[in-house]
């Protein structure tokens, strides 16, 4: 499959890179690992004048431990955070969700954070080649008017089907947008517009430099569970990241975070507060969460990520559950 | 114990040393000078009139040195029965599918094809599309194709008489429906075709083939040019299963693209077109409704099966016939009423696959599990009752000599202690067994049969040329381990030629499980031939009978006086210069009934041998995913007897992965003729940690009268019957007969479900009664 | 877009090539270079035939610009046997049966060496999870599996470790 043509850039440094971001905007497209960006090139989902190249960028290449944070730079490997104690130990989901990526033996050493983030979200009516989508009406996402995967949808159900966000989320991660006059410090979820056709908040000249993981209070544990039909290199067709602080065996405050559902992943607001002040040997509440999970969850899901719809939804509960018993450390 | 020097023992291929250095080459790897690259025109439309097609831009276009439309053609409408020509290689007047080819581009790079391809502007004017063949059947709307009434491809009707008075005697009768969506082929390699007109304007074409007999006939007969100069040539091939069998449209346009600008043209196919435009699996719905005796006896049987056959016939009346012939090889019916229709949809044409029939052999034995569970009898108790016997006929009158069917059950029981864990097992942890047979070979008329010739160099070393191609399994060791064999040289000795259409003679082809048995079997009676003039010679240098001689390790010596002995060289050297030629052929051709033909006299002899296969598997399901787990599978084969075990395992292995596996997780999903997973991404291939950790492989050897050294088929009956038990052992685990293939999480958790609410439904009507 | 000469360093040697920028590094390497043992399968990084090493990692070459592997030691399956000698990985393939068609083998081949490299005596857990990216339609991976297992640890109990004497 033929790559479409481009002009490459290669700054030297962030500063460089930043400039050329400000200077080509949209018709730039970030390439850290490729494993996104270009088969969606070759598909002609995108055809972008530039591409920019974070080769250079050893500097975004870190996992920093201070005192009430560990920063990671945009550019570390999916193999990096895997190999990483601090997130073993401290941010288990993030490790966990890393470790599903793709095939652990390849991508991992390709594939980074920040590109792993910034995925695009997906549907199996788009993610298609130019031929697969022609002779039929572009649909939203391919800026038309139709939707195949929802009679009458009025808008791009595409589904983000990233592993590390629903993790990253779930434990509180900010992230650090720079652009060339300087930089803004978000929370992750607010990265996400919940928009099929646009998904990302970010602006054509921002470049994603830094996530931010808070130190949590208490005693903290946290985990990620994702369902595919295939051992590895799948997309996970559900999945769930959570974080359990508590305190004497006693829930102080959950959060439960939904992937591979909605156009974004979906913090579960209700079903973490049910949680509160709950034991932590409470097998009940956690269903209780993660059906309030799952219905929450159902209203956003379109079926267009392989399997039924029923039974993502059905396996959203489960997977929930997996997360919040194997976090409160009661795995069967 | 067998004397044999190389045929029984575990013979690493000689064709691997280059395919682990990279050095091997591919059809996509080939780099002719001065080649063009060829892109070819699809229709994005399933069901559409061509109402005009302007090529005049792409044309224009620099860099752009030939396009070809259906005008360029001779119109030939190719198929591989006189009754099923239906298909014309580069459309004109209608398309039927998405992926039907409207035109072709040759240009100097890539770029410059993909360029044109977008700047032939075809004007369609599209017609209703039916994707369901039901409904197909049922269309009072378009033909598919104008000669072919209710859109009905191929019927095949078999009724052996009694059906009707057996289900009257029957004790117990089941009627039930199975189905299944298509699975795919995937080979490794994407279709890939090289083609180039020489300097005496022969047509060279390299490409992945399945026979390259059965690639230069077509072509001959479309170029309208004798077959002496089409060139078929011999190519490493990344793996067929049944999906490179017949000529692809590609194979001419390519042709015609390098005719016209006099070049070599490479089309490479991407994945996706490797799915829409080579071949499928077809998809299903068979009903089997069956009758027995108190015992489980089966007294009559009626099965009918719709098959999805997509735009075009294919190997149609093949694909209609084998699912049935399976079935009636591997189980005795006392009485049996066949009706297999293919029905024509505006979807990817579909071919012959490793399982033939998912939902048909699934359904067979599902079914008698069903019925072994009403009788108070365990799966195989009922296996046992119906096998088929050697020299029993078939239903259609096939006789089978070599049969091992109940040993290979038997051994698989034993080793996978089937019996102790038969309802012994805990709750969502299963365990199931199916068995099924192959044909080896069919009746294929002027090319049933293979021939070969050997050649003796001065230095003692022999050229063996044959019409087998390899696809991958192993066809080249094969031969070369036989002539070696035969002749009492090393493997290293031998050097092959083969499946290619001007050095070598017509041959049946990969695709029917018979290069063994008859192309390895030529090459056989090629070798002793050959052996038979250099015994002459050396008999009269060692002063003995020729019949006293035997040959091993490039020697030739008296068989009761080992000493007594002459190399192979000096034999060949006195030889030549006593005007004596060292080289001879040799040729085999299965006794089949050449008049039995598919839909007009589906009766007589088949093909000379069949295998006969078990698989058993055990399972552990996730009651709250629907996931399965294989712990372990045990496959069992009559393979006649086993030439290289080395391979053969490989077979037994790689059957386990495509026909048992694959039944988890493999099929097409589809929106309006659209493949939604044509991709590797999409369409879920099991990957090392989806298999079993242990496969037990068993070869049983009944020894085959007719096959080369008793050799029958390798591999085939593992893969259906891999798929069945499969399904079998999941049915076990979750306690509910599963009736739709492949086996999915979804399905296997909707089943779970609804038994939960049945069990609950009914656990409340008892609480109420008491 | 302009096409631009850079070094490319395969299997040791380096190779001057004139490449455009969306060239990716498997088209550089077959039809530039005419290292052909890398396989286009999927053309979208999921089937592994394309695996080649960068800087001793396995990567999918089809995903890869050309001009991101400059100044990159590249490995391709041509640069295991060291000349005739083949490494004891290949002649474990071999041995083990574990080709059939040979289109995966290559990529499975640069997987399983970038395994070894790290990790000599794998036990077969390691070894499915290690070429876990690559897809075999053909062998089932049971013999791939006990290839790579056995290729530097040779098992008693295998009747293919020690039949080459």
């Amino acid at each position: 499959m033929r790559l479409p043509r481009f002009e490459y850039l290669e700054p030297d440094d962030l500063t460089q890179a930043l400039d050329m971001l400000a200077s080509h905007k949209e018709d730039v497209k970030i390439i850290a690992g490729g494993t996104d960006l270009l088969v969606r090139m070759k598909n002609q989902l995108l055809t972008p004048a530039f591409v920019m190249s974070m080769k250079q960028l050893s500097g975004l290449s870190y996992i920093k431990n201070h005192d009430d944070t560990l920063t990671i730079g945009a550019k570390t490997t999916l193999a990096d955070i895997v190999d990483s104690d601090d997130i073993q130990e401290g941010y288990t989901a993030l490790a966990q969700a890393a470790e599903r990526v793709g095939a652990e033996t390849i991508q991992h050493h390709r594939g980074t954070i920040s590109g792993n983030i910034l995925q695009d979200t997906r549907c199996i009516h788009y993610n298609q080649s130019r031929f697969h989508r022609s002779g039929r009406q572009p649909c939203h996402k391919d800026g038309g008017k139709i939707c195949y995967a929802r009679d009458e949808g009025d808008r791009c159900y595409s589904t983000y089907q990233g592993d590390m966000a629903p993790a990253l989320i779930a434990l509180e991660a900010k992230v650090v947008l720079s652009k060339k006059d300087g930089k803004r410090t978000i929370n992750l979820s607010d990265l996400f517009t919940s928009d099929g056709f646009h998904p990302f908040s970010i602006e054509p000249d921002e470049l994603l430099t830094e996530i931010i993981l808070p130190k949590q209070k208490n005693n903290s544990k946290s985990a990620y569970q994702r369902l595919s039909y295939r051992s590895a290199i799948d997309y996970p067709i559900t999945s769930a990241g959570v974080m359990i602080n508590s305190k004497a065996e006693k829930i102080k405050k959950a959060r439960i975070v939904v992937g591979s559902m909605s156009r974004a992943p979906l913090f579960m607001v209700k079903a973490s507060e049910t949680l509160a002040e709950k034991s932590l040997t409470d097998i009940d509440a956690f269903k209780e969460a993660a059906g309030i999970a799952m219905d929450n969850a159902g209203t956003f899901a379109v079926h267009n990520a392989g399997s039924t719809l029923e039974y993502r939804c059905d396996m959203t509960f489960v997977m929930v559950l997996k997360a919040l018993e194997q976090a409160a450390g009661i795995e069967k | 114990m067998s004397d044999y020097n190389l045929i029984g023992k575990r013979m690493p291929r000689v064709d691997s040393r280059s395919k682990v250095t990279g050095k091997v080459r591919f059809t996509a790897d080939l780099n002719l000078p001065g080649m063009l690259v060829g892109k070819v025109k699809r229709s994005p439309y399933a069901h559409a009139r061509i109402v005009k097609i302007d090529t005049s831009k792409a044309k224009a276009l620099p860099g752009v040195k030939a396009v070809v439309t259906g005008e360029d053609t001779e119109g030939v409408k190719w198929g591989v029965f006189a009754y099923t020509r239906d298909q014309q290689f580069i459309q004109m007047e209608k398309v039927r599918y998405i992926g039907d080819e409207v035109a072709g581009v040759a240009a100097v790079d890539e770029e410059t094809a993909l360029k044109a391809l977008d700047l032939i502007e075809v004007e369609y004017e599209e017609l209703p599309a039916v994707f369901d063949p039901l409904e197909a059947m049922a269309s009072k709307g378009p033909l598919i194709h104008d000669d072919f009434p209710d859109n009905i491809n191929v019927h095949v009707n078999i009724d052996t008489g009694s059906v009707d008075e057996n289900f009257e005697k029957s004790h117990y009768i089941r009627e039930d429906t199975f189905v299944a969506a298509e699975e795919s082929y995937f080979q490794a390699e994407p279709y890939a075709v090289v083609a180039r007109f020489d300097e005496e304007d022969c047509l060279e074409v390299w490409m992945p083939n399945g026979g390259p007999h059965m690639k230069s006939k077509p072509l001959s007969n479309a170029f309208k040019i004798p077959l002496h100069k089409v060139k078929v040539k011999k190519i490493a091939i990344g793996g067929a299963f049944g999906g490179r069998s017949e000529i692809c449209p590609v194979d001419y346009i390519c042709a015609l693209l390098a005719k016209r600008t006099k070049a070599p043209v490479k089309i490479q196919f991407t994945r996706e077109e490797n799915t829409i435009a080579t071949r499928q699996g077809h998809s299903m719905i068979v009903t089997h409704k069956t009758g027995v005796d108190k015992e489980g006896q089966v007294l009559a049987r009626e099965t009918t099966c719709y098959m999805d056959g997509g735009a075009y016939s294919s190997t149609g009346p093949i694909a209609t016939s084998v699912p049935f012939l399976s079935m009636e090889q591997a189980y005795r019916m006392g009485s049996v009423r066949y009706n297999g229709y293919r029905i024509y949809t505006n979807k990817p044409i579909r071919g012959m696959i490793r399982v033939h029939g998912r939902a048909f052999a699934c359904g067979v034995d599902t079914q008698l599990d069903m019925i072994a569970d009403h009788l108070s009898i365990d799966p195989v108790e009922i296996r046992l009752k119906n096998s088929r016997q050697p020299g029993e006929y078939t239903s259609t009158k096939s006789q089978v000599s070599s049969c091992a069917m109940d040993e290979t059950i038997l051994k698989a029981v034993e080793k996978s202690k089937f019996k102790e864990k038969w309802g012994k097992l805990p709750a969502y942890h299963g365990i199931g067994i199916g068995t099924n047979s192959v044909q080896t070979g069919f009746p294929m008329g002027i090319r049933g049969g293979s021939q070969a010739f050997i050649k003796f160099n001065e230095d003692g070393e022999a050229t063996v040329m044959s019409g087998v191609v390899d696809n991958g399994q192993g066809n080249d060791n094969m031969l070369v381990q036989i002539a070696a064999e035969e002749l009492g040289l090393l493997p290293e000795d031998i050097h092959l030629v083969s499946a290619d259409t001007e050095t070598t003679s017509s041959d049946p082809g990969s695709y029917s499980q018979v290069s063994t048995f008859v192309g390895g079997q030529a090459v056989q009676v090629a070798a002793k031939n050959c052996k038979k003039r250099l015994f002459d010679v050396a008999a009269k240098i060692l002063k003995v009978e020729p019949d006293t001689l035997a040959a091993k390790n490039r020697m030739i010596y008296v068989k009761d006086d080992p000493e007594k002995s002459i190399p192979i060289k000096k034999v060949v050297r006195i030889a030549l210069l006593n005007f004596t030629s060292v080289n001879a052929q040799g040729g085999y051709w299965p006794k089949v009934d050449m008049k039995r033909e598919w839909v007009s006299n589906p009766f007589g002899q088949m093909c000379e041998a069949f295998s006969f296969g078990t698989t058993i598997i055990e399972v552990k399901v996730d009651p709250d995913t629907g996931q399965v787990e294989v712990l372990e599978a045990t496959a069992v084969q009559d393979v006649g007897k086993a030439l290289n075990p080395l391979v053969l395992e490989g077979q037994f292995e790689g059957s386990i992965a495509m026909g048992g596996q694959a039944n988890l997780t493999e099929y097409h999903d589809w929106k309006d003729g659209r493949v939604l997973n044509p991709t590797m991404l999409e369409y879920k291939l099991p990957l090392a940690c989806d298999m079993p950790p242990k496969i037990n492989n068993i070869i049983v050897e009944s020894v085959d009268p007719k096959g080369p050294y008793g050799a029958k088929e390798a591999g085939m009956s593992i893969a259906m019957s891999a798929a069945q038990a499969y399904a079998a052992a999941v049915s076990n685990a979750i306690g509910v007969y599963l009736d739709s293939y492949p086996l999915t999480p979804d399905k296997i958790l909707a089943a779970i479900k609804k038994k939960q609410e049945e069990e609950a439904k009914q656990g409340a009507k008892k609480a109420r009664v008491n | 877009m302009e096409k631009i000469t850079i070094t490319l360093n395969v299997n040791n040697e380096s190779h001057e090539v004139l490449v455009a920028p969306n060239d990716t590094l498997l088209e550089v390497l077959r039809d530039q270079l005419d290292f052909t043992g890398s396989k286009e399968s999927c053309g979208e990084g999921v089937c592994g035939s394309c695996t080649v090493h960068m800087d001793g990692k396995p990567v999918r070459a089809c995903l890869t610009l050309a001009l991101e592997a400059e100044n990159i030691e590249i490995k391709t399956v041509e640069g295991l046997a060291n000349g005739d000698e083949l490494s004891p990985l290949q002649q474990s393939f071999i041995d083990h049966g574990a080709v059939q068609c040979g289109f995966c083998t290559p990529g499975m081949l640069m997987s399983a060496d970038a395994l070894l490299n790290n990790n000599r005596q794998p036990d077969e857990a390691t070894v499915r999870k290690a070429i876990s990216g690559n897809i075999c339609r053909c062998t089932g991976y049971a013999k791939i599996v006990h290839a790579v297992a056995h290729a530097h640890n040779p098992h008693q109990g295998c009747c293919d470790c020690n039949h080459k004497e």
